[in-house]
């Protein structure tokens, strides 16, 4: 039975339903490819998902795919099939690496696979672009709609009034059907135009003309003449001639290097917002678009081409006409104000959920000032403005409660100076309706140069009113020119700009530092992989066209107010009860440098295998050291930025920074291991202990306190060998229990031992007896066989007189044959022979009787034989 | 073989070509996965599997799924009870493991006529052992006075050893494969044994030797290890098989995997562990090497051991404990990028074949089979503690996802014979309860006190003194056993020392500096010859840096800024 059990083997469950039976989506759970193939004759758009059962992404993706199902059904077929089953067709067609595969046919056209993430709104865009590939462009306005996407739109011109379809139109479509397969993000749009007048906005005269529109760049019309007129080819041209100025990044999830190689490109602004593909409007997203249109915007005159843009501004409500448009009209029109200093403040917010705020702009009014070298200094002094601030910040509460979208101006008097006063104008704004304009609170709009940061220590809350853009305005035209319009091609540090989905994608936004505690998913963060920093867009601040504008122009300017950002771990929970002082990058130098003890601190990562074993080094250590003088800390290098001067590029490092000499930090020698005395040494080796001086008091005093120090040590000490020394009274007690039991075993051994002697003698008796009868026995045995030997030397005997005998016989009757020829002569020798006769007979017959004796005796010692054995 | 090589160059860029396709995982990544749920999914799974090995097998070696019944199979030594043990524990369950502790003392016995082999007797019974006796105390078993010096756990492992160590008896001092536990090395025994069952000792040996202060163990297992080094190839590369008695290499393949693995693992390990420079630098020269030799586009393949030309260019799943080991030293960004190689292998199957053909993308004929092994969670582990990359839960899911929808039957969870259809095969090994859901269950479990980084330790007082135990940075033997690093310091070696620090304590507490405080070099034997290298510690700065290593070798290099960006599967490519 072992051998057999050894062969059983289990061929694979039979496949069940993987979609439910009551799902909207067709499950053909044993792969049956031919029917799948056969229902997509009856449906103009069919999904296909197929999925093996066994496979954790395809169970994650079933329910976004009912989802989308769910919504869809009624235009789309959707059809799932197990392509695992290895019994049915799908497995044996096709080749499948991974799983899910999801395919969408237009009518003939297919497959299409979406290699999108895998989310139902994401797929549900995309099943819907399958489904319309092109949009339908009827009026002036919607071709303004359409071409001011921010994503890449090509547009056709096709006059349908002749014959049923105008030639070329069915290539255009399939290209746009086509696009969708080399360009799963769908990031080209196609439209398509049959009014003429229409077509006249964008110079597309003739029926059957593709024409791609770009922002910054002359658009382009299809060249008929050069390329074949064929849907891979617009496609193609499409794909190669599209303006990225602004990418999103859809990482999907397998090994890639496309941050890798768009990183290394130069620095990038990422920007992440939450995104749903299916809303109807992105305010947020056309907002970074436009400063993404300005940034790039090189050649504001583009006579050639109707702006959109500017259509699009007379076109749409007023709303629309956004921040940093208004930003550089503005700057153009009052580029010289007569206040010469002024800073945005953010008022608290009463709901964090709250989408609107208080905005105040502060200026600083000096023009009554009795301050004649500073009348004409144009810089706005940091002094000044945390001075204003200060002063506002006691007046706040005249702020607080406005709730108006008219703007309030007044102003009050210094603090600090009674010849300056300043102005706040405030109103509270939306999110979504950013409508700064006013004609005479030109206060708002003054071109701004960033000062550098003031730094504030800890982080500015929410709940305290702050400096937000920290500007002022500086009369240089040249560099008030930084605004943002066309800034790429005038600086040297251009930026390449992405748009990132922070329901996707949030968690490269926590990489770079953003807070996790933020429900609001909006970031924004400058990476230079090059110089190995990035900066980030302050997240107190609302992501808002303006705050990004200032952004890129803070990184632009030559002296970047920017500060490397410092990612912190926010996750370390202070414990008092710890031994190790968990360390920082924000409680860094409070840790190390303002306090006063001496810091042995220790640079780990929890993954390093060469740290995690030196724990229990660290923690002895300090048990050990005088904690009143000395903290024993550690920081965790991976989770923790620290400024270029403390990083150190090999893990564990251990640094020492002596009490009064922090800045002559040193370093525990790597080549020595590291264990509690050589630490001890190394400490004592650097610590600063004051030298050999005459003592004054307070050296007594010192001294006091030190063997007070030393006093405690010993006591604990003492303690510990206490707890030794009970250990070790417990361990002889242990000792002793087994002692006394192995003693008792020895004397229970002794015991058997005499016994055991005792029956060995008697053991030992009894086997002298049993030698004795046996050489008895032998004894016997050998007088019998002495006699055998005498029977058989008899037998010998007589068979020897036998032959003789047999001889003599054959002789005589050899005589007598001779006898009858002489008969007559021998009639006398007659009875001697038969008399002789006789006597042969007779030894015969005595022999025959020996020899069934002789057969008697050997039986008879064979048994003996056997017994003696 | 530079024409074959160039081809296969070329089949494995088509390889990689086809490598951007795989679908956007980020939709459930970005959700976040419900880790308590996996969590406890994982923790089924083992009472699924345990409970039914009790039922049914105990006391044999393993359970077999599909008939219900057991099987010896390595021994004679209830070894899925000794494997599962330490796992009870990750898992919570204290009651059960003291059940299991006292099983074990009644009911295994040594002294027994089995051949067994070395390599798997020690790093399951030996490691199992040792790591429940480190344990014991976590687990509420009220431990004698010496511990964790002394214990009946401890004596079972060191007896289990002590059985081991006629097998080292060689001229070269690497040992048999195969040894007798009641008489020794049989005659006739083959003196062939393959590279990891040579060198595949020295954590639980040196632990051994640490805790019962007999040397031996130690010992030969540092023997055999440098008997290795000693044999390896010109270019710096060890075959698969060596004559351990004329130290000729009977099988020539090199490569990171089956026969070869864990004696990488454990010259990294015994580094740790040891704080040993010398096994380091072997395992640094060998990385160099298998650098050079064996890796194409974050594979890694077979080749010569002399020339260094390809033998095969197969992935076994052996070998997906790779990147869990360079995550260990720092090497993060190369072991995320083979890690993503060998997960799309696991996507295509389900599971990891013995073997996988890269430049055909299909598995090998005859080694299609997934025994539930558990090398590429255990990579997992490792790297999630490193990254906290999303894709490494995502991977626990589907292995999750996979062993249920697959292999689990009534009786517990069988070997998959072939992965290209899903047959089962009935067995379910050890390694299954005591590796496999032991990582599973420590990616889902970020809180375990496995994981613990040293925030939290226990004080024990042992008769040698005062004694840091459970402070993190537990080294898993390769059954995936912790030991904890801390133990090592707590027995015979302890009261040198403490006299050492009780001296320099009192330095602290004076006024005046007496003496010159000399630091004691770090030698090459952890802690064993010392002397004639001590310096003070600012002449050994400056020796130091006139000498050429730049850094120390015990040491890890920080990660890179890239390294912020490099999760959801995006790879940076300069810093190698």
């Amino acid at each position: 039975s072992c051998s057999r059990a050894k062969d059983v083997t289990m061929p694979a469950k039979l496949p069940v339903n993987f979609f439910s039976t009551r799902s909207p989506v067709i499950d053909l759970f044993r792969g049956q490819l031919d029917y799948a193939d056969h229902l997509r004759q009856d449906s103009e758009i069919v999904l296909y998902f197929f999925y093996a059962p066994w496979c954790g992404q395809s169970i994650a993706a079933r329910e976004e795919i009912e989802h989308v199902a769910s919504r869809l059904s009624d235009q789309v077929l959707f059809v799932a099939v197990n392509c695992w089953w290895n019994q049915g067709k799908c497995r044996k067609q096709k080749h499948f690496f991974y799983f899910p595969v999801i395919h969408l046919y237009h009518r003939s056209f297919g497959p299409i696979e979406y290699k999108g993430p895998m989310s139902a709104v994401y797929i549900e865009k995309f099943v819907r672009r399958v489904m319309t590939p092109l949009l339908y462009i009827s009026s002036r306005s919607k071709l303004l709609d359409f071409l001011s996407n921010y994503e890449p739109g090509v547009v056709g011109y096709f006059e349908f009034n002749a014959s049923p379809q105008p030639p070329g139109y069915l290539t255009f479509f399939t290209s746009a059907l086509h696009s969708l397969k080399k360009d799963y993000l769908g990031t080209i749009r196609f439209g398509v135009i049959t009014d003429k007048h229409v077509a006249e906005e964008i110079s597309l005269v003739h029926s059957g003309s593709v024409y791609l529109h770009r922002h910054v760049n002359a658009s382009l019309i299809y060249p008929n003449d050069i390329m074949n007129y064929t849907a891979e080819n617009i496609c193609k041209w499409a794909l190669e001639n599209r303006e990225m100025l602004i990418r999103w990044l859809r990482p999907h999830g397998g090994k890639s290097l496309l941050l890798n190689n768009e990183l290394k490109k130069g620095p990038a602004l990422l920007i992440f917002i939450p995104y749903n593909p299916l809303a109807e409007i992105h305010p947020l997203l056309d907002e970074i678009t436009k400063v993404a249109l300005e940034y790039h915007n090189c050649n504001k005159s583009q006579a050639a081409e109707p702006d959109p843009q500017h259509l699009g501004d007379t076109d749409s409500p007023a709303f629309d006409s956004s921040v940093p448009d208004a930003h550089m009209k503005l700057s153009e029109t009052f580029s010289i104000t007569k206040y010469p200093c002024c800073n945005t403040v953010v008022l608290p917010q009463w709901h964090s959920i709250s989408r609107t705020h208080n905005v105040c702009e502060l200026c600083i009014n000096q023009t009554l000032g009795v301050k004649p070298n500073k009348v004409h200094v144009p810089h706005c002094n940091f002094l000044e403005i945390e001075a204003a601030l200060d002063s506002f910040y006691l007046q706040e509460h005249t702020f607080f409660q406005v709730i108006s979208n008219t703007i309030e101006c007044s102003n009050f008097l210094s603090f600090y100076s009674p010849f300056s006063y300043y102005t706040a104008c405030c109103r509270t704004v939306n999110r979504h309706f950013l409508s700064f304009i006013s004609s005479e609170k030109t206060i708002f709009q003054t071109p701004k140069v960033a000062f550098s940061s003031h730094g504030k220590k800890g982080n500015t809350q929410h709940s305290i009113p702050h400096i937000e853009d920290r500007n002022c305005f500086i009369p240089d035209l040249r560099i008030s020119g930084t605004n943002i319009t066309g800034l790429s091609c005038r600086t040297n540090k251009t930026l390449n700009l992405y748009l990132l989905d922070s329901n996707l994608f949030w968690i490269y936004a926590e990489r770079l530092g953003a807070s996790r505690s933020t429900h609001l998913k909006e970031f924004a963060a400058i990476v230079d992989l090059k110089e190995e920093v990035h900066y980030v867009l302050d997240q107190n601040q609302s992501l808002v066209g303006s705050s990004l504008e200032n952004f890129i122009k803070n990184f632009s300017i030559l002296y970047s107010p920017l500060k490397r950002h410092l990612v912190d771990d926010s996750s370390v929970h202070f414990h008092e009860q710890r031994v190790i002082t968990e360390v920082t990058t924000n409680t860094f130098h409070d840790t190390v440098f303002s306090s006063e003890k001496n810091v042995l601190l220790l640079y780990y990562a929890q993954w390093c295998g060469f740290c995690a074993s030196l724990n229990h080094i660290f923690i002895q250590l300090a048990r050990l050291l005088p904690p009143d003088n000395f903290t024993v800390a550690r920081i965790d290098i991976t989770r923790n930025d620290l400024p270029w001067e403390f990083m150190t590029d090999r893990l564990p490092t251990i640094l020492f920074f002596p009490h009064q000499r922090k800045e002559q930090s040193v370093k525990f020698p790597e080549d020595f291991s590291v264990n509690v005395p050589n630490l001890l040494k190394f400490i004592l080796h650097h610590s600063s202990f004051s030298s050999s001086e005459p003592c004054t008091k307070e050296c007594l005093h010192k001294e006091t306190v030190l063997q007070q120090g030393h006093i405690s040590h010993l006591e604990r000490e003492i303690q510990k060998l206490r707890s030794e020394i009970s250990a070790l009274h417990k361990a002889h007690d242990q000792l002793e229990a087994q002692l006394s039991e192995a003693r008792r075993e020895e004397h229970k051994l002794q015991q058997q031992k005499h016994t055991l002697e005792k029956q060995h003698k008697t053991l030992q008796l009894h086997s002298e007896q049993l030698q004795a009868t046996y050489d008895q026995k032998n004894q016997e045995l050998l007088e019998m066989a002495e006699k055998l030997q005498e029977l058989a030397d008899a037998s010998e005997n007589l068979l020897k007189e036998n032959t003789l005998l047999r001889i003599l016989v054959a002789a005589r009757e050899g005589k007598l044959q001779s006898k009858d020829e002489i008969k007559e002569s021998l009639q006398s020798e007659k009875t001697l022979s038969e008399d002789n006769d006789i006597q042969i007979s007779k030894a015969t017959a005595t022999l025959e009787e020996k020899r069934t004796d002789n057969t008697d005796t050997i039986e008879t010692q064979h048994s003996s034989g056997n017994r003696t054995e | 073989a530079v024409a074959m090589l160039r081809s296969l160059g070329s089949l494995l860029c088509l390889w990689a070509l086809q490598l951007p396709a795989p679908p956007a995982g980020t939709g459930v990544a970005a959700r976040g996965l419900d880790v308590a749920s996996y969590r406890e999914r994982v923790r089924a799974m083992f009472y699924h599997a345990y409970e039914h090995y009790l039922e049914n097998a105990f006391p044999y070696d393993e359970l077999r799924p599909l008939t219900c019944d057991g099987q010896d199979t390595w021994g004679s030594f209830s070894l899925t009870l000794i494997d599962a043990l330490d796992t009870l524990l990750i898992l919570g369950n204290v009651s059960e493991f003291q059940r299991v502790v006292n099983v074990l003392q009644e009911g295994v016995d040594f002294d027994i006529d089995v051949n067994a082999s070395v390599f798997e007797t020690n790093i399951r019974v030996v490691g199992g052992l040792l790591s429940a006796h480190l344990l014991s105390k976590k687990a509420g078993i009220e431990v004698e006075v010496g511990w964790p010096c002394s214990g009946p756990l401890l004596r079972m492992a060191e007896e289990a050893a002590r059985k081991l160590l006629p097998a080292f008896q060689t001229p070269t001092g690497m040992p048999y494969g195969t040894v007798n536990l009641l008489h020794g090395v049989n005659p006739g025994e083959t003196p062939v044994t393959c590279t990891a069952g040579i060198g595949t000792f020295i954590v639980e040996f040196a632990t051994l030797s640490h805790l019962t202060g007999d040397p031996v163990f130690e010992d030969v297992a540092r023997k055999a290890l440098k008997a290795l080094w000693k044999n390896r190839s010109d270019i710096g590369l060890v075959g698969n098989h060596i004559d351990v008695i004329t130290a000729k290499w009977v099988a020539q393949d090199a490569g990171i995997g089956a026969g070869v693995d864990s004696y990488f693992e454990y010259l990294v390990k015994g580094a740790i562990l040891l704080q040993d420079k010398e096994l380091m630098s072997m395992f640094l020269e060998y990385n160099k090497a298998i650098k050079n030799y064996t890796k194409f586009d974050d594979w890694y393949l077979w080749v010569q051991m002399y020339k260094g030309t390809v033998s095969m260019p197969v992935f076994q799943s052996l070998e997906a404990y790779w990147p869990g080991l360079q995550s260990l030293i720092g090497d993060v960004d190369n072991a995320m990028r083979t890690f993503l190689n060998y997960y799309t292998v696991w996507k295509q199957f389900g599971g990891l074949p013995e073997f996988y053909n890269i430049p055909q993308g299909y598995t090998v004929d005859k080694r299609e089979g997934y025994p539930l092994r558990p090398e590429l969670i255990e990579s997992a582990m490792y790297l999630y503690r490193a990254t906290r990359d999303p894709t490494l839960l995502e991977l626990g899911r589907d292995a999750v996802e996979s062993i249920e929808k697959i292999s689990k039957v009534d009786c517990g969870f069988a070997t998959i014979k072939d992965l290209r259809d899903h047959r089962l095969d009935n067995r379910m090994e050890s390694f299954f309860l005591a590796e496999t859901v032991k990582y599973l269950y420590l990616l889902f479990d970020p809180d375990n006190f496995i994981h613990n980084d040293g925030s939290v330790f226990d004080v024990v007082i042992t008769p040698y003194g005062e004694c840091v135990l459970n402070a993190g940075g537990y080294i898993f033997n390769t059954e995936a056993h912790p030991i904890d690093p801390a133990a090592l310091h707590c027995c015979r070696k302890r009261k040198e020392e403490q006299w050492e620090v009780e001296d320099l304590m009192r330095e602290f507490y004076s006024l005046k500096k007496n003496k010159k405080f000399i630091l004691k070099r770090a030698s090459d034997h952890g802690e064993g010859a010392k002397g004639p290298e001590d310096a003070s510690s600012e002449k050994g700065g400056e020796k130091r840096n006139s000498r050429k290593s730049s850094h120390s070798l015990l040491s890890c290099p920080s990660q890179s800024f890239n390294s912020k960006l490099a999760v959801l599967g995006q790879v940076f490519l300069d810093n190698t």
